[in-house]
């Protein structure tokens, strides 16, 4: 495929200071806990990543997903609590299942299962959270960057800019 | 092989045990599909190679009246895909009577498929399914190294026209709305859309439904081999839920289980917790 | 009882795939692809999985409309086909047959244009016969014509899958011709080498192993730059040049002249690009070249065409499997529209008006005396809007909107003494009628269709037509039968016999032998198969023509007071002049506001962001629409689709004509934008 870009337009190129962009999805109750908790203990967090918090886990379905690795970000965390502790009646099972699901497929296509963090339980505490961001950064810093499709929240350009 | 799915045709519409035959007809137009009402018409009855009956079953009931009862000549995957379609309620399954034909040995290779055969055989051999370990798209699309899946994929999807030929020939897909339609998830007025918000989108929505008839591949004019995109989520159903779309008509998706219900690899609750250290339980 | 299924062939371009429909009590309610066609092969476009929506749209047309007072009023069909009749007769009473015109339909079936030309030539007496060709492939007929013998496409859509190079100039397929893209997918995953010469980089640009931006209006340049060094570096098919062409000497003096750098410097692509893109196509065993309106809509149009031709000539890659020209026609029946004569200069199968034996033979059959003069092109007629021609019968056609420099259009229609239109719904076209006749549309009629590569298809009547509009066989024959011609036939399969009594293209075509795959012409008699592959002994006209082409730049360059390239053409989730996509709800919410392609840096020194509002102004007028920023058009150039009558692109271009076969120059006018309001999402 060949590519066309322009310097004014692709404004999300990767330069050498910026890390892989990563989109948290936590749930309020153990998850955001531990996020909130490594926010407050200022422990160390790579730079380029945002926290979503959601009621559950639950509520982030594969869709939403998919649609942020085409938004450009390099890696997608869903954490939530353990399986055997939701508050709404196992539902983050289901999470759990849809994302397995969802990670064979980004395999078999070549985006990476790996791009896809999915935790229960195991970062309710601040120095679990931070240690689980930090490990995820590692593994995306070894993977080819994401690209955004659009670079402009309501560009329209035909076709993808890739740059994997 | 053709004359027994007749005489079964003829049988059902002259007892009057059901108001119509969905099946294909050959005419001065060529092949087509064909609602058969009248038992002493089926003369121009045809089975001739595939053509996925199950998604135009959809729309012939919901075009008829309620009491109407509708037999379809149906091919292994038309039959799972109306199976599926009756534990989703987008069918009443007792108005349905499967005509089962089965596949040849040269049809099951040429669709991929395992299962070339209804539950039941009316009419035809159980063949056996195809073979994927030799073929070429496999290894190309799904074998190789991620790199070069990734490249495959993404050209693959770089021709895409945006003629939604997939979601509209695909019989377990008729939501309403389509999130496939939603301009915040999918960009208008442009091709190619975006794999991930388009294509990737609609193979998991599908995911667990997908009887492997592939309509979606056949009516891609592109030849996007979207058969392959779907083959490794129906093994790790498989593998993990031992769960095939369409063959069981009182089992739900696992999908919509928790893990005591429906264990994943036998476990009820597993034991990894981050996909980090084990890789989201697989 | 339960719904029925009827196989037809889709409405819209001209790629004519197969469709079937699911009929329920007077209704279409589902369409499905024909697995077994020989072209689609179980797919659609998105146009074609939507084609029923716009079927029973309510804005249909039910009843004959007459303009009294301004407004219409409904009447009847015996009102209305008197009035019309009296208001022609007193026309030509007064000025003369050659005062009446007609626009027959690409849109119509065969036996319909058929029907249409024999009314304006025998029930009027005029050639002022023409359709909407006038605006796209007209140079095609008449260069293709002339170098080769024959206009139309030489090869089938299926011999694209096996051939070793697809040139394509000034064609956006993937979005025009959707299906037969994927027919070129294939090829190219089957080992051919797709290159694309597009100022713009479209879609089937990003997917070709060479994308050419030339400049626009600039591909004679081009193409001499190739057949330069096709001569020079020996690669031209003498053998074949020496057996089956004449006029070999007149191009290679005119060639002299050029060169890969002389051409790069107009047409602005590298002469190594030039050079590398002459050899794969002379060095490959097979090659098809494609191209539509990129190629057709300049001032220059024959003239590409012929330079088109050339180059095909030059390496042999005519007449033979996987090699050939090929022309993408548009719509699903222009081919058809063409071969029925529907054009000022010639009869049915392209016999000219002018030669007095073929004349003779129309009118022994006919049973009257023929017009002698072939008659005026509509782009012509329009342009010189001197009141020559004075009442006008329009069938499915929507100038207005389609033909160039509308105020001049809306001058021309409204300065006729009476103009009737026939069509569907409500056009910006039909607003300007004397008289409205309600027609049918591809669902409600049998008839038949020819598709790009000349396959005559047949049409099923699936549902009748609402209110009481008819089709337009129906139509023309009351008319004819009320001006006392003999126009009595039992049903459009008899309109086809006698087609092919007086056609030899169509000799051998009958209703019976369409079945499921149709019949491509030519097809003299009645045990001929049909003709695949045209040229393959010999070129229609015996042997090939090689034609020096005239180069001329375009009409209007850009300037200071207007400094961008226009560009129009269309887009893929709409048809032409909308009447039917923008009535469709799932094409209409796909892209429901108008836009035009603007590059980023002609952009942000505008002060242009995506998605404001912008005025667009030539010339000829201005539209305001909403920018869509992007890198699909070069720097300097802008892109304008013409599907919306809100910012009808139309309203802008230039009706600048070819002098030959007086096509006007869509592709390429002069045009200023300026940021009106920011994007209304914001």
């Amino acid at each position: 495929m060949t590519v066309h870009s322009d310097p004014g337009i692709v404004q999300n190129r990767r330069d050498s200071e910026h890390g892989p962009k990563i989109l948290v999805f936590a749930c309020r109750w153990c998850a955001g806990i531990g996020a909130d908790g490594a926010g407050r203990q200022r422990l160390p967090l790579p730079a380029d990543f945002r926290v979503i918090a959601v009621e559950c886990a639950s509520r982030i379905d594969p869709d939403t997903v998919l649609k942020s690795f085409s938004e450009g970000v390099d890696g997608v965390a869903i954490l939530g609590c353990h399986l055997d502790g939701c508050r709404y009646n196992r539902a983050n099972h289901a999470t759990a299942k849809r994302m397995a699901l969802l990670s064979t497929l980004l395999e078999s296509v070549g985006i990476g299962a790996d791009r896809l963090l999915t935790s229960f339980g195991t970062a309710h505490e601040g120095h679990q959270f931070a240690d689980l961001m930090r490990r995820f950064y590692e593994r995306l810093q070894g993977m080819p960057q994401q690209c955004r499709f659009e670079t402009d929240p309501q560009a329209v350009s035909g076709g993808g800019v890739d740059h994997a | 092989m053709l004359d027994t799915v007749r005489k079964i045709a003829k049988g059902l519409l002259g007892q009057g045990t059901m108001d119509g035959v969905l099946g294909l007809a050959v005419g001065d137009g060529g092949v087509s599909p064909r609602l058969f009402e009248d038992p002493g018409d089926l003369g121009s009855l045809s089975l001739a190679s595939k053509w996925p009956l199950a998604k135009i079953a959809v729309t012939v009931l919901g075009q008829c009246p309620d009491a109407y009862r509708l037999a379809v000549v149906c091919r292994g995957c038309d039959e799972r895909a109306l199976i599926e379609l009756g534990k989703r309620n987008r069918i009443d399954t007792r108005r349905l009577h499967v005509i089962g034909v089965a596949c040849s040995g040269e049809q099951a290779e040429r669709c991929l498929c395992q299962q070339p055969w209804p539950s039941r055989v009316d009419a035809g051999v159980r063949a056996q399914g195809a073979d994927l370990s030799g073929n070429d798209q496999v290894r190309q699309y799904l074998d190789s190294d991620r790199g070069v899946r990734l490249e495959k994929w993404r050209e693959a999807f770089s021709r895409c026209i945006k003629c939604y030929g997939c979601r509209n020939a695909c019989p377990v897909c008729n939501c309403s709305p389509c999130r496939l339609e939603d301009g915040l998830w999918v960009n208008r007025g442009e091709i190619a859309p975006d794999m991930f918000s388009f294509h990737l989108t609609r193979a998991m929505h599908v995911a667990d439904a997908c009887v492997a008839c592939g309509a979606c591949q056949d009516a891609c004019p592109v030849g996007i081999p979207l058969m392959l995109l779907q083959l490794p989520m129906r093994a790790e159903l498989h593998r993990s839920y031992q769960y095939e779309a369409g063959t069981e008509s009182e089992r739900h998706s696992p999908l919509l289980s928790n893990y005591i219900d429906e264990p994943a690899g036998g476990i009820s609750i597993p034991d990894w917790t981050d996909s980090l250290r084990k890789n989201h339980g697989s | 009882m339960g719904p029925e299924f009827v196989k037809t062939v889709c409405p819209y371009c001209g790629s004519g795939c197969g469709l079937i429909l699911m009929v329920r009590d007077g209704k279409v309610v589902g369409t499905y692809p024909d697995r077994f066609h020989p072209v689609s092969r179980g797919a659609l476009c998105i146009k074609g999985w939507t084609a029923k929506e716009f079927i029973h749209h309510p804005d249909r047309l039910t009843a004959p409309l007459l303009k009294s007072g301004g407004r219409f009023k409904e009447i009847s069909w015996d009102e209305a086909i008197g009035h019309m009749n009296e208001r022609f007769d007193r026309t030509i009473a007064q000025y003369g047959a050659q005062a009446v015109g007609g626009l027959c339909s690409a849109r119509c079936t065969n036996e319909e244009n058929y029907l249409f030309q024999k009314l304006i030539r025998l029930g009027f007496g005029s050639n002022n016969v023409d359709h909407c060709a006038r605006l796209c492939h007209g140079p095609t007929v008449a260069a293709m014509g002339r170098a080769l013998g024959s206009g139309a496409m030489t090869n089938s859509i299926a011999d694209f899958d096996g051939t070793e190079c697809i040139l394509a100039i000034g064609s956006n397929a993937a979005e025009t011709f959707p299906v037969p893209m994927g027919e070129l997918y294939r090829a190219r995953e089957r080992g051919a080498r797709l290159i694309v010469v597009d100022p713009r980089t479209t879609e089937m640009a990003k997917n070709a192993d060479s994308h050419l931006p030339l400049r626009p209006g600039t591909d004679i340049p081009l193409l001499n730059g190739m057949m330069s060094h096709i001569l020079k570096c020996g690669l031209a098919d003498q053998e074949y040049i020496d057996r089956r062409t004449e006029g070999f000497d007149q191009l290679v003096a005119y060639l002299k002249g050029w060169s890969p750098e002389r051409a790069a410097e107009i047409c602005g692509v590298a002469p190594d690009l030039i050079r590398q893109t002459a050899e794969i196509y002379a060095r490959s065993r097979s090659a098809m070249v494609l191209f539509c309106m990129g190629i057709t809509q300049h001032v220059c149009g024959t003239s590409n065409v012929f330079a088109v031709c050339d180059l095909a000539l030059l390496c042999g890659h005519v007449g033979k499997d996987h090699s050939g020209i090929c022309p993408l026609r548009g719509q699903c029946n222009v081919q058809g529209a063409c071969d029925m004569g529907g054009l000022p200069a010639v009869l049915p199968g392209y016999q000219q008006v002018a030669d007095i034996q073929k004349r003779n033979r129309f009118e022994a059959q006919w049973g009257a005396a023929l017009p002698q003069t072939p008659g005026q092109t509509v782009t012509a007629a329009m342009a010189a809007n001197d009141r020559q021609i004075r009442s006008v019968y329009v069938m499915g056609e929507n100038p207005v909107m389609s033909d160039p420099n509308r105020s001049h259009t809306i001058e021309f229609l409204k300065n006729l003494d009476f103009l009737v239109v026939q069509d569907i719904f409500h056009t910006d076209t039909t607003r300007l009628a004397d008289l409205v006749l309600p027609a049918a549309c591809f669902a409600e009629k049998d008839g038949t269709f020819t598709n790009t590569e000349r396959r005559v298809q047949l049409l099923r009547k699936a549902v009748d037509p609402p209110g009481q509009a008819l089709d337009d066989y129906t139509i023309l024959c009351r008319v004819a039968r009320a001006r006392g011609l003999d126009f009595t036939y039992a049903d459009p399969s008899e309109v086809m016999d006698e087609i092919a009594s007086l056609a030899p293209l169509y000799g051998g075509i009958r209703y019976g032998r369409l079945g499921s795959e149709g019949l491509q012409w030519p097809c003299p008699d009645y045990d001929h198969p049909g003709t695949p592959v045209l040229h393959r002994e010999q070129f229609s006209r015996g042997q090939a023509l090689f034609v020096v082409p005239e180069y001329s730049p375009p009409k209007e360059m850009p300037d200071e007071r207007y400094p961008l390239v226009l560009i129009t053409g269309r887009m893929f989730c709409h048809y032409h002049t909308g009447t039917m996509t923008r009535r469709s709800p799932f094409l209409d919410r796909e892209t429901d506001r108008p836009f035009v392609e603007v590059h980023p840096r002609d952009a942000s020194c505008r002060g242009i962001c995506n998605g404001d509002a912008i005025r667009v102004t030539t010339r000829r007028g201005a539209i305001v629409t909403a920018a869509r920023v992007t890198d699909r058009v070069g720097e300097g150039m802008i892109f304008a689709s013409f599907h919306f009558s809100e910012a009808p692109a139309d309203a802008l271009t230039n009706d600048a004509l070819d002098p030959i076969s007086n096509v006007p120059e869509f592709k390429a006018c002069a045009a200023e934008i300026v940021r009106e309001a920011a994007c209304p999402d914001h």
